[in-house]
């Protein structure tokens, strides 16, 4: 199918520029003075970071769209954008650690924008989970939009909590991690590594949909949606 | 808009009779309570760390397992007798369901709590008399936070085949930012400080209580409906 | 500010691999998955 082969070849054009994210990066990117060159981390994990949160923000906006619309569409996109959002997710936590140990010191601190992707993680699991778990396809999807929506409502809420718990509880930071601007060629890898970041969603999230698509029986509705 | 209330009356009047004469959720949940109780007394290390600073996470984390149990039987009863769909039937607004089932599942967190507080002022030597009126207006704002998404929550996975490994699952993420409100003011309480050192926390439980109880009663006939 | 710049090539490293190896295993799975049976 078409959305699938074009899904296709965009995320093997993304991964050739993400290649090239990592050699513009690594090889020709200044190195931070006061971080060394475990801030050059910062290029993959904050895209990646603001993904997993946008991707949030569209399972939830297609959910409240669902439930007005009913149209299927939306659902697909949202089980696809949860699926992909969590992937995005699972790079921060990962490279949020790795960052943090020679920055702060120590593997895990509650850092408030490390907490909040936990959460996101967690959301998504949850949403993930309850689609897996219910058999009739009509339920499953008002059940995810119901579930996509709640998501999307406790995200300022988990910000507010989090950030308020941090402040009250400082941890000793050694180095602060992001400056506040960023010189020239720094900004510049870091808008094509969002980009390319960008690239990358669009592209699964379309093989995501197309999957979707794939696996519902063929009687539903007939005619084509794509 | 009173038929509404009058209908959401009748249906929390319903859960609560057939509740009370048979007693054994309610008691379950209270025995649980109790038990919890007992496991953080002796998980801790009694020669570390005094009860009293330990006292208000004590306090939340027993009434958040607490509630988390009272809520996996709220849709049991009518799952196991095919009841939903006499209910959904009646000419009763699917409004009225979700309120009344909400007012049901309040008075027997409620219950559970009132009964685990004195316990726990009991085991822990925390004086709670003095700070009783806040205290007990702190417990009620986070509550209507815990059950409101829970009853929401409940009605979907009631139907799946883990519903009590599910509902935790979905629902601690959306306990979690009452949690920390709410541990924040009790732990200000318990110490003798003002509660507006707690940084809005309690007007943060008040917005998310509003939000979350609107939302959750647009929602609910999203997961009855067919 | 410190005087040298402090020597964590090693952390940026692993970070990269990383993240490339969870981008790339996503892509396989979903190319796998959408495989015709």
């Amino acid at each position: 199918m078409k959305l699938l082969r074009a899904g296709r070849w965009i995320t093997a054009v993304g991964f050739v520029l993400l290649a090239g994210v990592y050699l513009r990066a690594l090889a020709f990117t200044p190195v931070e003075r006061s971080q060394g060159l475990a801030q050059k981390i910062f290029y993959l994990h904050v895209p990646a970071a603001i993904w997993a949160e946008t991707a949030m923000v569209l399972v939830g906006l297609a959910s409240v769209f669902y439930l007005f619309l009913k149209d299927p569409r939306l659902d697909r996109f949202a089980e696809a954008s949860a699926e992909v959002g969590t992937v995005f997710a699972a790079i921060v936590l990962t490279t949020g650690p790795i960052w943090g140990k020679p920055i702060w010191g120590t593997w895990w601190s509650w850092d408030a924008r490390l907490t909040f992707t936990l959460f996101l993680f967690l959301l998504y699991a949850g949403y993930l989970l309850l689609r897996g778990a219910v058999a009739d396809p009509g339920a499953r999807r008002r059940y995810a939009a119901v579930l996509g929506i709640c998501g999307m409502c406790l995200v300022p809420f988990i910000h507010f909590s989090v950030y308020l718990f941090r402040t009250l509880h400082p941890m000793p930071i050694v180095l602060k991690p992001s400056a506040p601007s960023l010189p020239g060629s720094m900004l510049a890898t870091w808008l094509f590594s969002l980009s390319v970041f960008t690239l990358l969603y669009v592209a699964f999230v379309m093989q995501r949909y197309a999957l979707g698509l794939l696996r519902e029986p063929p009687a539903e509705g007939g005619g084509l949606h794509a | 808009m009173s038929d509404t209330l009058r209908h959401a009356w009748i249906i929390a009047r319903k859960d609560l009779l057939v509740e009370f004469r048979s007693r054994t959720a309610i008691l379950s949940v209270a025995v649980f309570t109790v038990l919890v109780l007992l496991v953080f007394n002796f998980g801790r290390d009694p020669t570390a760390v005094a009860a009293v600073d330990l006292a208000p996470s004590i306090l939340w984390v027993t009434f958040t397992f607490a509630a988390m149990l009272t809520l996996n039987r709220a849709f049991q009863l009518e799952l196991e007798n095919q009841a939903l769909e006499g209910l959904l039937l009646a000419p009763v607004g699917r409004s009225s369901l979700y309120l009344g089932k909400l007012l049901a599942n309040l008075i027997f967190v409620a219950v559970v709590e009132a009964v685990g507080l004195p316990l726990f002022a009991l085991f822990f030597n925390v004086s709670l008399l003095p700070v009783l009126a806040p205290l007990a207006g702190i417990i009620a704002l986070a509550t209507v936070g815990f059950v409101a998404v829970g009853t929401l929550f409940s009605a979907m996975t009631a139907r799946t085949r883990f519903a009590e490994l599910l509902l935790p699952v979905l629902l601690l993420p959306f306990m979690i930012p009452p949690l920390i409100w709410a541990v924040l003011a009790t732990a200000a309480l318990l110490a003798g400080r003002p509660l507006s050192e707690t940084g809005g926390g309690l007007r943060l439980l008040g917005a998310y209580d509003i939000v979350f109880v609107t939302l959750a009663f647009f929602l609910f006939p999203a997961t009855v409906d067919e | 500010m410190p005087d040298a710049v402090p020597q964590n090539a090693g952390f940026m490293v692993a970070a990269y691999i990383t993240t490339a190896v969870i981008l790339v295993a996503y892509a396989v799975t979903l190319y796998r998955r959408t495989l015709k049976p």
